[in-house]
């Protein structure tokens, strides 16, 4: 039932790429290669690799800092960021800034996470990490054999030429910072500051890695992001951009623009949902909350035509834009409230009864679209309806045509229709959780009510959500 | 509440009276004719709940609100149903915010001092025992020094302040407003309430307006009512009131009722109409009674009630703490006023849904703002007003030509503000914004809004000018009272519900006396 986007507006999505530990931006030539129509890929070379292999600042907020400012020299409009192992804490901790409303990386709409290092302390074990801390050192012919095993051990299959240009890679790599990822880079904790990002993410792993596999991205990946895309790809290690290039490549693809039509309920975040089942909430609310998250919620109740529903759809997605990975299917939710609940109470005298407002109200708005802009609202660009919303808002719509509303109840309309959109928006589970409300988890069962203790200004209970987006605690 | 065991009397008995309604207006009279010994009923639209059974969110509690539909017209048009509402046994006071400030001496004479309005038939004298009296019996909390009545004491302490309220005395402070703790109908500490079960010291969940489970918040059904069940009085929910049978000399015998969609007939020898600034001239005008002044819908009220909101560095969370613990009656008369009568100052902590509706209606923000703005709700803080509105001839209710489902035509409400509103609501919008500046927020803006349903059925001394006399009862049929908001011939300042209840039990002194 979804209309296809406008093309320009489904053009230009950059992928900011950061490698993984002895890599370069050189190892997305593959993904690159096969990634589909307006995707544009920036890989970019953390400090101590590639070609940034004398640029200082190890740590894990240097790293970051480093891809920020690369970030905003390419003032992208909507980006992504993919971050492979190491590059995908760095990729984690931009993400954070970025939601947190950091200056000239706005935009950031999703993150792909290969392989990736979490964003708390690396599981390894300090054997293998002191084994490998000095793999660069020493003369040219040990590191040469170190670093065919450190990719030999890492992957199933290369081609020749992928084997050689990974171990060159390897052997760029500025030494200093190859000890201070293993040292201390890896070891840095960024669990709390980084959150659950407000995002979507593909969150990739090789079926056959170590301690980074699929269990390892579950367990320390999947709870800082609200929703999760896993996928385990068969006969793959640890270099996913280079021994799964094509299989990459379409899963990228996939995730930047899903399909016309195709789009992914949000999910509740662990943490949230753990305090939704905690005793501080009443079984009568979890119950009627969890309720809002069943498939069930967004099947429609079918009663007004297919092209006024198509309307409304479209109006809605301008009213509260949301990722197609996590997105409460509004209208279908709106439709079915006007059919089957009992009125509000009220209406404005200007118009008719809800139902039917609503059913006119979106004829209006197509007749706007072909009036004003030469084409039915849904034909419209994104920026094309949203001119004609504004000009709605502002009573300065009139469809002027027998049977269609007039400037004054166009914005009454619209007023109506905001004013459903955000109920069904806020009242979701997901929603609640993206603002770190703590509301819901204010009761319980029992005759004394658990409450809040904490309630002065910037005071918090210890078990008290945080909003996703802004800077985490 | 618990009905199990209450009395119960035959629809054949000719009870001594039946109240239609159980809320502010109808509770306290109906206790108070029970505990005279008079054989009582209360008919109520709604249904019979326990504490236990509300919800903590906007959407899920829907059905505490009068939802039959109401036509909103006029250039101002209010919002019905959550907006000021209520349905079930304890009518409106299930959903209130428990702010329990009392009138102020000058607001009931108005029209005296400035001109404009219209002067209350009764003096605060008369009003003042009946609130100590009421803020005893129901547990009302407030603070140790009252700053505009010094001699004013309150039974319980003050609930403590939230973040909203902790924001706004620092900015009043800075203007030099003075603020207090705010008077509140909710219980600071376990209290034995009389003839019912113990209502729970307030928890700081933020969800008065939802329904109060533990009892802290005072309801009719955990105050009022149980008492007047204890004392002999029968309350029947699920009934809708819709006719009134008189004899040839033109008083009520009888009132008809709807329950589970039968008819039924209650004989009786008075009638309270209880039902609200809406219902109660809905059904007067439906069946052409009480109205030979021609006033029953007419000068149709609600309080300015703008908000301003800001964003702070520092988490709020306005949702927890009872909302409007922080208050001040500085703006009651201001000296800089261009406008008659005055307003109250209440911080304010909104839960999100009714929140966000604020946001997508009076902000009018749609699109990545809006998602972006919501994503802020626990940086957010309001402050409100309840403001003067002034009667007006042409702000009325009517009938409209469309019928509900119970029958009767829906209510057409034409409420457009006048310039002494508009004033007030720019003069308090400029405070408000002060306020807020000085406490440090950002991103200020105002939410216009109007609360409460007052007037439609007035009271006054003179037949041809007033639906009531000043004791409530009709000037048309010696045997119909009326008793709810709709008999205040002027807004008052102060939020309605307590000098509602104080004017039931004045109702019910006089129709003892009688």
């Amino acid at each position: 039932m979804h209309n296809p986007k406008p093309s320009q507006g489904a053009a230009a999505l950059s992928l900011f790429c950061l490698h993984c530990l002895g890599g370069s931006a050189r190892e997305w030539q593959g993904v690159e290669r096969e990634l589909g129509a307006g995707i544009s890929l920036v890989g970019i070379d953390l400090p101590g690799f590639g070609s940034a292999a004398d640029v200082p600042g190890y740590s894990v907020a240097a790293m970051a800092e480093h891809v920020a400012a690369q970030v905003r020299a390419a003032a992208p409009g909507r980006w992504m960021l993919a971050g492979h192992s190491m590059g995908a804490k760095v990729a984690a901790v931009v993400a954070r800034q970025a939601v947190a409303g950091a200056a000239g990386l706005e935009g950031l709409c999703g993150l792909v996470l290969l392989a990736g290092s979490p964003p708390g302390p690396e599981p390894m074990s300090e054997e293998r990490r002191a084994d490998m801390t000095g793999w660069l050192d020493g003369d040219a012919a040990h590191r040469a054999t170190q670093a065919r095993e450190f990719v030999a051990a890492n992957a199933v299959t290369l081609t020749p030429e992928a084997r050689a240009a990974a171990e060159v890679d390897v052997l760029r790599a500025n030494p200093a910072a190859w000890r201070a990822w293993l040292q201390s880079g890896s070891r840095e904790d960024w669990a709390e500051r980084v959150g659950v990002l407000p995002l979507p993410a593909l969150i990739l792993a090789g079926a056959e890695d170590g301690d980074l596999g699929p269990e390892a991205q579950r367990r320390l990946m999947a709870p800082h992001v609200l929703t999760a895309e896993h996928h385990d790809l068969p006969h793959a290690r640890h270099l996913l951009p280079i021994e799964a290039a094509s299989t990459v490549a379409r899963l990228i693809t996939r995730f930047a623009a899903l399909p016309p039509g195709e789009t992914q309920p949000p999910r509740i975040p662990p943490h949230y949902r753990a305090l939704l089942e905690s005793g501080r909430t009443s079984t009568a609310l979890r119950d009627a909350l969890l309720a809002r998250v069943a498939p069930e919620a967004d099947t429609r109740r079918a009663w007004l035509p297919a092209g006024a529903y198509a309307v409304l759809e479209a109006a809605l997605d301008r009213v509260i834009p949301q990722s197609p990975h996590a997105r409460i299917d509004l209208a279908a939710r709106i439709e079915r409230s006007l059919a089957e609940d009992a009125g509000d109470g009220w209406r404005f005298a200007d118009l008719p009864a809800d139902a039917e407002a609503m059913h006119q109200a979106l004829l209006s708005l197509d007749a706007l679209g072909r009036l004003l802009h030469q084409d039915g609202f849904t034909g419209l660009t994104d920026a094309g309806r949203d001119t004609l919303l504004h000009r709605v808002a502002d009573g300065q719509a009139a469809a002027a045509a027998p049977g269609l509303f007039d400037g004054s109840q166009m914005a009454l309309w619209f007023q109506d229709l905001r004013a459903m959109a955000v109920k069904h928006y806020v009242g979701h589970p997901a929603t609640l959780a993206r603002m770190g409300y703590s509301g819901v988890a204010s009761g319980g069962d029992g005759p004394r009510k658990s409450g809040f203790t904490r309630f002065g200004i910037g005071e918090r209970e210890a078990w008290e959500p945080v909003a996703l987006a802004g800077e985490a605690p | 509440m618990k009905l199990d065991t209450m009395r119960r009397h035959g629809l054949g008995e000719v009870v001594d009276a039946v109240v239609i309604g159980t809320g502010a207006g109808g509770a306290p009279l109906l206790a108070r004719l029970a505990a005279a010994g008079l054989r009582v009923i209360a008919l109520e639209a709604g249904r019979n709940r326990e504490p236990e059974d509300y919800l903590t969110d906007e959407a899920l509690s829907a059905d505490l609100y009068w939802r039959g539909e109401r036509l909103a017209a006029g250039e101002t048009p209010q919002a019905f149903g959550a907006n000021n509402s209520g349905i079930g046994i304890g009518g409106s006071t299930l959903h209130w915010g428990a702010f329990v400030p009392r009138v102020d001496a000058r607001d009931l004479q108005l029209r005296q001092d400035s001109g404009q309005g219209r002067d209350w038939p009764i003096k605060l004298d008369e009003l003042q025992p009946l609130y100590v009296e009421l803020e005893a019996f129901l547990g009302v909390s407030g603070p140790a020094h009252y700053p505009w009545q010094p001699a004013r004491h309150y039974p319980l302490p003050a609930l403590p302040r939230n973040a909203p309220a902790q924001a706004m005395a620092m900015g009043a402070a800075q203007l030099g407003v003075a603020t207090c703790n705010a008077p509140a109908a909710v219980v600071s500490q376990d209290f034995a309430q009389a003839d019912g079960p113990t209502r729970l010291a307030c928890v700081h969940c933020g969800y008065c307006h939802q329904g109060c489970r533990n009892r802290a918040k005072v309801s009719m059904d955990t105050t009022f009512l149980p008492l007047a069940v204890a004392r002999g009085a029968e309350i029947r929910p699920g009934c809708f009131a819709h006719g009134l049978e008189r004899d040839s000399q033109g008083r009520i015998t009888a009132v008809l009722y709807r329950q589970d969609g039968r008819e039924h007939r209650q004989l009786c020898a008075a009638v309270f109409l209880c039902a609200g600034a809406v219902e109660t001239p809905r059904l007067l005008l439906h069946l052409g009674l009480g109205n030979r002044s021609g006033q029953v819908g007419r000068n149709y009220m609600a309080h300015v009630a703008t908000q301003v909101w800001g964003t702070f560095a520092e988490e709020m969370r306005g949702n927890k703490g009872w909302p409007s613990s922080l208050m001040s009656e500085a703006m009651v008369r201001p000296r800089d006023a261009d406008f008659a009568g005055g307003y109250l100052l209440q911080s304010l902590g909104v839960v999100p849904q009714t929140w966000a509706d604020g946001v997508a209606r009076g902000r009018g923000l749609w699109g990545r703002a809006l998602v972006d703005y919501i994503d802020r709700y626990n940086f957010t803080a309001g402050i409100g007003i309840n403001g003067e509105c002034l009667p007006y001839d042409h702000n009325r209710l009517t009938l409209s030509d469309e019928i509900d489902e119970t029958g009767l035509p829906k209510p057409h409400i034409a409420f457009s503000y006048g310039e002494n509103e508009r004033r007030l609501q720019a003069h308090a919008t400029r405070l408000m914004t002060g306020i807020w500046q000085e406490a440090g927020a950002t991103d200020i803006w105002a939410l216009p809004r109007s609360a409460h349903t007052i007037g439609t059925c007035r009271m006054g001394t003179d037949p041809d000018d007033a639906v009531v006399n000043p004791f409530g009862r009709s000037f048309d049929i010696d045997n119909l009272w009326i008793c709810d908001n709709s008999v205040f011939p002027s807004s008052l300042a102060a939020n309605p519900a307590l000098t509602i209840m104080a004017l039931s039990l004045r109702t019910a002194a006089a129709f003892l006396d009688r």
